[in-house]
């Protein structure tokens, strides 16, 4: 796996410090570079299953009408709270703040 | 990428000093977020999405760690971040065909930013240098004038050349001030028929008997003194003797008294005749 062409997202100076906070001294940068990588791929993971969602909810509710305003998706906790769930993670937000 | 908040109405948001490595996890989740295909993104999805972000990585990290030191290592491997990633549950056959995906939105690294220097608008003198007891990286000494004590006269000059030629310049200036005023106070002479104001020259006043001057020298200051000092004793004397000298010593004195202007009798208005 070639790594040195690739620029990840995120910054590899972050993903070093966030490395460093837990105890992982990265000796060569390729390593950090494949955590990144691999970080990333999750986080775009979860959002295409919440765009999945997104559109499976856009499909029911409007079937002809303003399929120009269809390509604008949201991403909202109502679609991301089932696709994470489905990973293990459970995530409560409240509504309103008392 | 635009975001919509998710706070309810009448919370003011207080701007607080926000960590910039979290700043740029979450511009990169908004780079995942739009890379997907999403425009908008609620505030607590993204809030969310980077919190779990900052906290995958440091797991990986973690998990890393562990694994790299379960086997008597302490710098860690591929191998070890494999095991992790696996332990985790994130398959790594799709990282490669991940990575070779077409759309990509790469962040730029934030420039270092550059200490703004607080710039001495005004600077005199110098700025000591740091003893060898104290480590460069602590600010330098403020100006010397600031803090150290130092005379405000000078020291007076001793060399012979510029006391000499102090002196001459004091002789040029006092000689030169001198005929101006004198040129402008008492009579002028012109050298030449123009009656230019540029030669001119100080007036001499006549001496009727012009052989005294020549025949008895005169020390300018002292014998003046005496004169006056002469004069008045003459009068005192005058007056515990004859009465009959008043009148002289009166046309005397009268005559020093009308050659000082100041001391000349006060002339009165003349009253107009009033006519019947």
């Amino acid at each position: 796996m070639q790594l040195e062409d690739y620029n990840p997202t995120i910054p590899d100076a972050v993903t070093a410090y966030y490395l460093n906070t837990s105890g992982f001294e990265a000796a060569d940068g390729r390593l950090v570079r494949l955590i990144s990588l691999a970080a990333q791929k999750f986080i775009s993971d979860i959002t295409n299953d919440a765009l999945q969602h997104c559109k499976m909810r856009g499909s029911q509710q409007s079937s002809s009408k303003t399929k120009g305003k269809d390509k604008r998706f949201t991403l909202t906790m109502e679609d991301l709270t089932p696709v994470l769930a489905e990973y293990g993670i459970t995530v409560k937000k409240p509504h309103y703040y008392i | 990428m635009q975001t919509m908040a998710a706070l309810p109405t009448g919370v003011v948001e207080i701007p607080a000093t926000v960590n910039p490595r979290r700043k740029t996890l979450a511009s990169a989740v908004g780079g995942i977020v739009q890379e997907s295909g999403f425009l908008y993104a609620e505030k607590a999805a993204m809030g969310t999405l980077t919190e779990m972000l900052q906290s995958l990585i440091s797991e990986i990290g973690r998990s890393s760690k562990a694994f790299c030191e379960q086997a008597y290592r302490t710098e860690p491997v591929v191998g070890d971040v494999v095991m992790a990633l696996i332990d985790m549950g994130i398959s790594i056959e799709g990282l490669q065909a991940f990575r070779l995906r077409q759309n990509r939105v790469v962040i730029a690294a934030p420039a270092q930013q550059v200490d703004l220097k607080q710039h001495n608008v005004l600077q005199v003198g110098d700025k000591k240098s740091h003893p060898q007891h104290i480590p460069d990286h602590l600010p330098p000494f403020p100006d010397t004038h600031t803090y150290c004590f130092s005379h405000t006269y000078k020291q007076p000059v001793t060399e012979y050349e510029a006391i000499r030629e102090k002196a001459a310049a004091q002789k040029r200036d006092i000689e030169r001030a001198l005929t101006k005023f004198a040129a402008k106070t008492s009579d002028t002479q012109n050298l030449f028929f123009t009656d230019d104001k540029e030669f001119m020259l100080v007036g001499v006043t006549p001496n009727s008997k012009s052989y005294l001057d020549a025949l008895m020298p005169r020390d300018q200051v002292f014998e003046e003194e005496e004169e006056r000092t002469r004069t008045k004793k003459r009068r005192m004397v005058h007056e515990e003797g004859d009465p009959n000298h008043e009148k002289d010593r009166m046309n005397e004195t009268q005559d020093a008294e009308l050659d000082n202007p100041y001391l000349r009798p006060v002339k009165m208005p003349r009253k107009p005749k009033v006519k019947k």
